[in-house]
């Protein structure tokens, strides 16, 4: 019957009602289109958490580097640990963004 | 993370310009200033979690969750077969209070009594502070709302006290732990106990008619930050201004006159 190939059609297809062109219209690209959207999901859910790691270590990388001539992200951490804290690299990269000085001074400490 | 815990995370209020001067000397934490101090302070803090000093990552939060695994296995009844996750204890209905306390402990908070007509809601200050609740950091001040993981133990409109600081900062100070700090509070509310949105995790193998689909909504708890205790807050000049106008007032009425 034609309803039910309906309903199950326009579930999918609120799914995909903001994509482009033909890709919210057609019922067949709309199915494929559905599926390679939650397929992207999971995966860069995953990615984003690693994407984000990177982002952070860039920006401290990139406040850091302000600080001294040869002082650098992976000195940072390393002093990090020998000092024993536990921040870890978001709220660093929030700390950089945020006020600087605030991580110039914690690597200052941290150097002696 | 998920939606909830990003956008909230990540709304701050803009800080001053950081203007530094001396503070008074305090024996238990390093303080920085402009001017190197030579406060020297004993950074071997040994609070009960944190297990002999090593120069390598054991520090971080996982090695003291090993122990605590170790220590709730060894409590619990020989009933339970596996005694991975609290979720199954918490079905056998914690009875002493001491066991409550110590899981609290786990998770970096003290359960305080339940608010009836307090006033704990301040007007913003401009003071930080980073804490840790889990494995999860958050940098927070006060008004701030955050989600973290559910949290056993407490129920909506709890205070609570986050125990696990890591560092504080204000315009004119900033506080570093070693690891944590000792002697700092920060007081929040729980909000809520919620679901976060439902996120679907769908598995595909192409051509090999493979498809699993499945939908997951995590459990989080909404915390209201309200105060930070054990820093110096900058006072906010509010005082003189309706002084100066209750002032001027009787000197127009006299001069009108």
């Amino acid at each position: 019957m034609t309803r039910i190939k309906r309903r199950r059609r326009t579930k999918i297809s609120l799914f995909a009602s903001s994509f482009r062109g033909a890709h919210s219209r057609l019922t067949r690209t709309i199915t494929q289109q559905r599926i390679r959207a939650l397929v992207s999901a999971h995966r860069d859910r995953d990615r984003k958490k690693r994407d984000f790691r990177r982002l952070w270590i860039t920006r401290i990388n990139a406040v850091i580097r302000g600080m001294g001539v040869s002082y650098s992200y992976s000195r940072l951490i390393n002093n990090l640990y020998k000092k024993q804290l536990l921040l870890n690299r978001k709220i660093l990269a929030q700390i950089a963004i945020s006020n600087k000085n605030c991580l110039y001074m914690i690597s200052n400490e941290i150097i002696k | 993370m998920a939606h909830r815990r990003c956008l909230q995370s990540f709304v701050r209020h803009a800080t001053a310009l950081i203007s530094l001067k001396k503070p008074p000397p305090l024996s238990t934490f390093e303080i920085l200033t402009s001017k190197p101090n030579p406060v020297i302070t004993p950074p071997n803090l040994e609070p009960s979690w944190f297990t002999p000093l090593s120069h390598f990552r054991h520090f971080s939060s996982s090695k003291s969750d090993d122990s605590e695994n170790e220590e709730e296995v060894d409590e619990s009844s020989d009933g339970e077969a596996e005694n991975d996750e609290v979720a199954a204890d918490l079905g056998r209905d914690y009875s002493p209070e001491e066991k409550e306390a110590e899981a609290a402990a786990i998770g970096y908070k003290v359960v305080g009594p339940l608010q009836r007509s307090d006033r704990v809601f301040k007007d913003y200050e401009p003071v930080f502070a980073v804490v840790q609740i889990g494995s999860h950091q958050f940098k927070v001040s006060n008004g701030d709302s955050i989600f973290t993981e559910r949290l056993k133990f407490c129920e909506v409109n709890d205070k609570l006290i986050l125990n696990k600081v890591l560092l504080l900062g204000s315009p004119t100070q900033t506080i570093i732990g070693r690891p944590i700090l000792p002697d700092v509070a920060v007081h929040a509310v729980v909000e809520e106990h919620a679901l976060d949105a439902k996120v679907i995790i769908f598995k595909k193998k192409r051509r090999k008619n493979y498809r699993r689909t499945k939908g997951h909504r995590q459990e989080l708890t909404k915390l209201r930050i309200t105060d930070i205790q054990g820093i110096e807050k900058p006072e906010i000049k509010t005082d003189g201004k309706p002084l100066k106008a209750a002032v001027k007032m009787p000197e127009k009425v006299a001069t009108a006159a």
